[in-house]
């Protein structure tokens, strides 16, 4: 007697299965050696620019969100955090000017925005911390139309063409500033009825709350970007372990915690559209 | 039961048959997953290190991508213009072993059977398509159910075009061997020229794209309408596009349309 008839449908389901699971097993093959090299070293080598508050301060009893955090990836990963301080981190706008090389860095941290520019050279992995233009002044608005405006453009890549054009679509009188003291003294010396800088660099200036107040430019000047931990493209199974650390991290509340310390959780003033139109 | 039922039926007999055949040829199942695994494991882990950010100094890889990134929607692409195309070989089969015959007899109007036929080498060819989007996680590549639906909308559409275009040639050739040359030397350069393997960085003009490649292969990547496929599901797939968001769609539903027409001709014609 001849046996049940197999079901017409069970040869192409079993074909199916077999290539899905050999897919399966292959997309969880390594597809570079970073992680292991890393390994093998036992060491995992950050690069971060001398000072970039608060992601970066320079100072080894608050060292910063990105340095913190850094030096918690490098603990789950088991491996000793060896930080390398570049003056060339944050000097041009475009990463690729920073002459970092291979042999210096396995992560870029503390001032990497994530933008399509920085990801022409780097691979990123998104933190919490969020940058883009913001505004200061003593009304907590933009000033009217032909007042003179404090410029300091910071080093996160930022569109600077359309801050400028919106600019001088508000007739505000543009004067660039050379650095991060000389946008404080513009400030508070009243020269200026207000400044625009990136939020990091607002963060770090030395100003009187009580007087001035910080608000977002409107998201139609120029986006926020994520600041992120840059890698070296092609560093596949690093950024793996890399983004898995900083998952732990989230879920174990290190991340909220830092933040919290380095007050990226602090709300900055949205902008009042009609008063800036 | 009415007539459009009955038309239906036949349409999803043919469609059916298509599949069961596919599904079952072990042989088709295997060259479905070997082009991937070659792909995007042998070339793409193999060339990732040469398409790093940074090559001591000197950036020529500007694509905000990893090199696999780039590759994983043009092996999708690849996966579903060979089952696509030579889907053809089942028509010359049907053809020299009779079954075409018995079917064109039938009372189903030609230009069903035509449909039943392409539908059912669409639907493999999109599946084969499908498999390389299992590989999504070794080659980084974040996918959310819209990302999936849009790119499997668009790759059936696409086998459905190529499809049609295997039909079409298969009305040109008469034997397997004929149309196993024949195939090859379609697909491959089709593929090679399709801006698939290396980029056209869409940040350049004209001029400077020229001083990077002879201006001859900017113009077949150019003029290649697989070129703006893979575009599309770049598009879709890592959100990379090197052409006008419009152009891939465009491309793919205006190939499945003009082909399935041509090829209702050339079958009506058979």
């Amino acid at each position: 007697m001849n046996g049940a008839k197999p079901h017409r449908w069970l040869q192409a389901a079993l074909n199916i299965a077999i290539v899905a699971a050999l897919l399966v097993a292959v997309s969880y093959l390594p597809p570079d050696t970073s992680l292991q090299d890393r390994q093998r070293d036992g060491v995992l080598k950050v690069c971060v620019p001398p000072s970039y508050p608060p992601l970066v301060t320079g100072d080894p009893s608050r060292p910063g969100f990105d340095a913190e955090l850094v030096d918690a990836i490098a603990k789950n990963l088991g491996l000793k955090l060896a930080l390398n301080v570049l003056p060339s981190i944050g000097k041009d706008f475009n990463p690729r000017n920073w002459s970092l090389t291979r042999a210096q860095c396995d992560i870029i941290a503390g001032g990497v925005a994530d933008t399509a520019q920085t990801r022409s050279f780097l691979q990123t992995i998104p933190t919490p911390a969020e940058t883009g233009w913001v505004g200061i002044s003593a009304t907590g608005t933009m000033p009217p139309s032909g007042s003179t405006v404090a410029i300091l453009p910071g080093t996160a890549g930022l569109d600077r063409l359309a801050l400028s054009g919106w600019l001088r679509k508000q007739g505000l009188r543009a004067q660039l500033m050379r650095s991060p003291a000389e946008l404080e003294h513009a400030l508070k010396s009243g020269t200026v009825a207000a400044g625009i800088t990136e939020r990091f660099v607002a963060a770090s200036l030395d100003l009187d709350i009580n007087t001035l107040t910080m608000f977002w430019l409107d998201e139609s000047i120029s986006p926020r970007f994520r600041m992120a931990l840059g890698l070296w493209k092609g560093d596949q199974t690093l950024k793996r372990a890399v983004a898995d650390a900083l998952e732990l991290l989230e879920k174990s509340g290190v991340m909220l915690r830092l933040s919290v310390r380095y007050g990226l959780d602090k709300d900055i003033e949205e902008p009042v559209s009609d008063l800036q139109k | 039961m009415s007539r459009p039922i009955v038309l239906l039926r036949g349409v999803y007999g043919v469609w059916l048959r298509e599949i069961m055949r596919a599904t079952r040829d072990r042989g088709q199942m295997i060259g479905g997953v070997s082009r991937p695994l070659i792909w995007l494991l042998i070339l793409g882990v193999g060339l990732n290190p040469y398409f790093r950010g940074e090559v001591f100094g000197e950036v020529r890889y500007v694509i905000p991508y990893t090199y696999l990134q780039f590759l994983f929607p043009a092996v999708i692409v690849l996966n579903i213009m060979y089952t696509s195309i030579q889907f053809a070989v089942s028509v010359i089969w049907d053809r020299e072993f009779g079954f075409l015959r018995e079917v064109l007899v039938s009372p189903m109007p030609r230009s069903l059977i035509l449909l039943g036929k392409v539908l059912g080498g669409s639907t493999v060819a999109m599946l084969h398509g499908a498999l390389v989007l299992i590989l999504a996680r070794f080659a980084d590549v974040t996918l959310s159910i819209e990302q999936m639906a849009m790119a499997l909308g668009l790759m059936f559409v696409l086998a459905f075009g190529l499809t049609s275009f295997g039909v079409i040639l298969a009305g040109r050739v008469r034997s397997f061997e004929g149309f196993g040359v024949f195939s090859n030397t379609i697909i491959l350069p089709l593929y090679f020229t399709s801006s698939s393997v290396f980029p056209l960085d869409p940040a350049l003009t004209r001029t400077q794209t020229a001083t990077a490649y002879p201006e001859w292969l900017v113009f077949m990547v150019q003029v290649n309408p697989i070129t703006y496929a893979v575009d599309a599901l770049r598009g879709i797939l890592i959100g990379f596009n090197q052409f006008p968001p419009i152009y891939g769609p465009a491309v793919i539903f205006g190939m499945a349309i003009i082909f399935f027409a041509l090829a209702l001709v050339d079958f009506s014609r058979s």
